[in-house]
This record gives C-alpha cells, structure tokens and sequence, in this order.
C-alpha cells in the first residue's frame, strides 16, 4: 500500500480551491469527452448542467445512455455561458483559446490530463472526484477497478504475440498510450511500441509489414462511414501479413478515453489471444 | 515501334525495376521475389507484390492515361494548353468519385464509373461552353471556371461528408499521393483506363488529317462528330478511372505532350503512344522521388507537389513561348 499522505499531497491545491468555494460545485459542465465520462461516473446527477454532445454517441462513450438524461452542449463558449456553469471540466486537447476565454470571463475551468497509463486513470477519478466532492465515490470505483484488474493479471501468456492498434490513416499507439498499456496487460506485445513509435503515429505501411504483424485491433470511430483514411484499414497487404487473420473490432468506449471501462478492453484482449 | 518510342519503352523498364527496389525500408528484392515465386509467405514477399508492385503498376496505368489524354486532347483541341487537370476533366472525376465513396451512393467499381460521369460532363460543359478553335484563351478560361466550381463543390462535399477523416482528405483530393494503394485499387482503375486508351487510340488517323484543317480532313474521310464522340468516351473513361483512385494529379497530361512532340514528327496520331509511355515513366519517376525523399528525408509529400513543381515553371515557360511566337 502507498503511503495515503503522498497521496494527498496532490490533492491540497484542489482542496483549498474547494475550500475557498465554500461548498461543492452545484453547476458542473463538461466540455470533452473524456471528462464527460469521469463526470458522469463520479457526479451527483442533480449537480451536472450539461456534457459535450459526444457523451451520447454509444460508439465513443461507455456512459451514453446516463448522458441521454442531461443537456449536451458543443463547447462554444455563448453555449457555456448560458449554462451559468460553477466548474467547467476540459480535457488536454479542448481549444486553448477557449480555455482562456473562460478563464477571462473568470469561471473555474479544470483541464483533466489526457490518460496514457492505468495509473493516470486512478489518477484522474481521484482529481474529478476531489473537485466534485465526491471523494468516496472515487474510491469506490478506483477499488472495483483494480479488484478487476487483479483478476484479469491472474492470466498468464506463454508467448506473447505481436499486435497493434491500427487505424485510419495508419495511425497507431506506441509507447506511452492506454492501448499500449492495455495490450501489454492483455499479454500482447504492443508492435509500435518496439519499433520506437511514441504516442499516437502514423506507422509507415512497410515498415509496420516488416516487422511481421500477428494480430491487428481496429476501433471504428464512425461505423458505417467511408473515406480514402478508412479504405486503407482494407490494403490488401495488411490482410496477408497476418495470414488472411482479419482485423479484431475494438469497441472505441472501451479505450478512447481513461476510465474503469479499460478493464474491458483488457478483457476483450485477453479472449483475442491465440 | 518507332526509335523513340523503343527508347521509352526501355526507360519505363528499367523504372519499373528501379521502383521495386525503392520503398520507406531496404528490402532484399531478388530474395523476396523467390518467396514469392516460391509461394512461401514472407514479410519481404508482401512489401514487394502487395505494396510495391501495385503502386508501381498504379503510376505506370495512371501517367500513361494522363499523357495520352493531354496528348489527345491537345491534338483535338487544336490547342497546347488542352489538359485534363486544365479543362475540368481531373476535377470532374473527382466530384464524381467523391459524391460516390463519401455519401455510400457506391462501392467497388460503382466509384470508378461515377469518376467517369463526372469527368464527361466536365469536360463536355468546358467544351460547349468555349467551343472547338475558338483560342487558347477561351478554352482555359471556361476551364478555370469550372475547376473552381468543382474545387469548391468538391470541398463542400468533403465538409459535409458523414465520415469524420473527410475534411482532411480535402487536400487528398486535389494534390493526391499514389501511396498506400493495393492491388485492390489498382484493379478497380485498369479496365476504364484500358477502354479510354483503346477509345483515344482509334482516333489517331482521325487526329493526324485534323492537323490539315476540319474541311481536309473531312474529305479525307474522317467523321468529325465520330471522332469527337470516340475521343471524350475514351478521356472520361481513362480520366474517371485514374482519378478516382489516384485524386487529381496535375501538370502530367500537360507536359508530357509537349516534351514528346518533337519525336514524333509533329503528328498527333504518333504522339499518343509517346505520350503514353513518357507520362508513365514522367509519373513513375516522380514517385520514385517521393519515396526517396521519405527514406533519406524522413518526409512523406504528395507525388502531386512534385509534379506540380515541376509541371508549374514548364507551364510558365510555354506561355512565354506563346507570347514570342503567337502563332
């Protein structure tokens, strides 16, 4: 176990801020999907004006059908203001002019760091749940969490095949991303990431045929629409690599954003195991 | 075959091979190419025939079409700028294949035969609108307006297209890579460019008398409305099909001609084999250096910039040209 005083170290700012403010926030937007989701899972449903429209889409979002009870907006700032928000949640990427915009006009705007690892999602309940007031229901759910994870370690791989996250465009995750993290706790071995690709990159379409590909995960992000990027999930070349093995469908809420649902991904992984 | 045209054919061959051995990794190719032959699966084996040799195939079909086009519509035209990129073929066919892939009206084929729609209408609406041997100036205008039409539509599609990746490809469309195509689409684009060159090579003796004037050639025997007919199936057929999968690649169809037609002696007829061969290895060799450039330089440009870097100055030059000796 952690040391619980470092551990709160973090958290002081937070709670002074929350101290200051007397009481909980009582009007709380989101603006990003991610953030969108932690809010959903952590907050008190009377205490939520509104989340950013993606929360709906059940192809994005582990929490679509709780988003269907609360107003969406689309993150500009007139929407914003009308809300009469107390605490907006951004996420890394939000527009940075829009971020300062709201933090002109003087309203408390909270970016939540993008997720690249298991404890980056611990880290990131515990930070939305602190500025939520919601600190157990926090804990509740990081402890479910890792009760989950403690039983999908209990698998063990003998050979850990080489797969890859790819999608449209040959973008794929490396080092230092949720589904390089997921793969390897799933028994993979996460194929960009030992060709030195960091983040998420595009991999040159030989160099990814070189490096002999077992198995590919794909996450549609618009099922059902077509473009070049998509067409090139379907190059011939990358059907023969793995044998005429197709690519495995990865629901995107599963591992899009950082959050208790990664455990299912894990999962889904795991039973994609040769 | 005539000495140029031998000379061509030999350059595209050994282009040919030169691309195979050139990709994003060193590959050992005689080594890959047994495996293949050999039935043995092997990565080597993959990058060579599934990524190498289709792109390659791709550049040969699609600056072999580009060429005869530009060499076909110049003779017909009666005039040196006549190009697909310039009179609205290029961008017709994109509309075309774009309203198909991005809107789900068709897959398969069904993208390739709505290239070819719209690169008919294009060109067909350039051509009513300025008229056969009405100038140089005429044509290009009509021209411009409808490639900005298009441009403009084609953008808006993309803007308003379902699928997310579609305001990115904008620019996909209107300098297009040749990369990152298989031999799915290289089978999709071969039948429509096959017919449309087959179609613009029945109208070489009917290109030939045409340079003695429409009244001579007539009595000569030649059906000016058959030739015409004959000559726009066969662009928008080889336009629809390479534009669809490749996007608009400029400056091919239009300089190709004009370095080629001093070897075949002026006559038109002769300079769409030229032009075929010529614009196949003028786009063979551009991609070569895009790929170069992606090995030793670690960037990935479009094969479109490189022709239009060097189509652009080329284009310059001939209107100097024009201006010299106005004839």
């Amino acid at each position: 176990m952690r040391n619980p005083t470092l551990i709160s170290i973090p958290l002081i700012p937070a709670l002074l801020v929350a101290g200051l403010c007397q009481a909980a926030p009582q009007r709380v937007v989101s603006i990003n999907l991610c953030s969108d989701q932690l809010l959903l899972l952590l907050g008190d449903p009377a205490r939520i004006a509104s989340v950013s429209h993606l929360a709906r889409d059940p192809n994005a979002s582990w929490v679509a059908e709780q988003a269907r009870h609360f107003p969406v907006n689309r993150a500009s700032l007139e929407e914003i203001i009308g809300l009469k928000p107390d605490l907006i949640l951004t996420g890394a990427y939000t527009n940075a002019l829009l971020r300062r915009a709201l933090k002109a006009l003087g309203y408390r705007v909270e970016s939540i760091p993008l997720a690249k690892r298991i404890a980056d999602i611990r880290r990131n309940i515990r930070r939305v749940a602190a500025l939520l007031d919601r600190k157990a229901r926090g804990e509740q759910l990081i402890t479910h969490l890792d009760e989950r994870l403690a039983q999908l370690r209990e698998h063990r791989f003998a050979r850990h095949p080489r797969a890859l996250f790819y999608q449209p465009n040959g973008y794929t995750a490396g080092r230092d991303t949720l589904q390089d993290e997921a793969l390897k706790l799933a028994g993979w071995e996460n194929l960009p990431a030992t060709l030195g690709i960091q983040g998420y990159a595009p991999i040159d379409m030989e160099s990814l045929l070189l490096a002999k590909p077992e198995q590919f995960f794909t996450s549609p992000y618009a099922p059902g629409t077509q473009s070049l990027a998509q067409r090139r999930l379907r190059h011939p070349a990358l059907r023969a690599a793995t044998g005429g093995k197709p690519m495995r469908v990865m629901p995107y809420r599963y591992w899009l954003c950082g959050g208790p649902m990664i455990v299912e991904a894990i999962e889904q992984l795991q039973r994609a195991h040769p | 075959m005539s000495r140029p045209a031998r000379l061509l054919a030999l350059l595209l061959g050994v282009l040919f091979v030169l691309s195979l051995f050139v990709g994003s990794n060193p590959i050992p190719v005689f080594q890959a190419l047994l495996d293949r032959l050999r039935d043995a699966p092997s990565a080597i084996g993959i990058v060579l025939a599934e990524v190498r040799l289709p792109r390659t195939l791709i550049a040969i079909v699609a600056g072999a079409a580009l060429g005869v086009c530009g060499a076909a519509l110049q003779g017909f035209l009666h005039n040196p700028l006549a190009s697909p990129g310039l009179i609205g073929t290029s961008s017709g066919a994109a509309f075309g294949a774009v309203v198909a892939l991005y809107f789900g009206f068709a897959g398969g084929y069904g993208i390739p035969l709505a290239g070819m729609l719209g690169a008919l209408l294009a060109t067909l609406l350039v051509y009513l609108i300025a008229g056969r041997d009405t100038g140089m100036l005429t044509l290009i205008l009509a021209g411009v307006a409808i490639n900005a039409l298009l441009t403009a539509l084609i953008s808006l599609l993309l803007s308003l297209a379902p699928s997310p990746y579609a305001v990115q490809e904008i620019v996909v469309w209107m300098l297009r890579s040749i990369s990152n195509h298989g031999f799915d689409d290289f089978w999709l684009m071969l039948p429509g460019a096959l017919l449309g060159g087959l179609l613009l090579f029945r109208c070489r003796r009917a290109l030939d008398a045409l340079t003695l004037g429409e009244d001579t050639a007539t009595t000569l025997g030649i059906d000016l409305r058959r030739t015409r007919a004959l000559l726009f199936a066969g662009v928008a057929l080889a336009m629809g099909s390479v534009v669809s999968i490749t996007g608009a690649i400029g400056f091919v169809g239009l300089i190709t001609p004009h370095l080629l037609r001093p070897l075949a002696a002026h006559r038109p007829g002769r300079l769409l084999a030229l032009s075929a061969l010529g614009g196949a290895g003028l786009l063979l060799a551009a991609d070569i250096g895009v790929r170069l450039l992606q090995r030793f330089g670690g960037v990935e440009i479009k094969v479109g910039i490189v022709t239009a870097l060097l189509g652009a100055p080329f284009f310059l030059w001939l209107i100097l040209h024009h201006r010299r000796s106005p004839a």
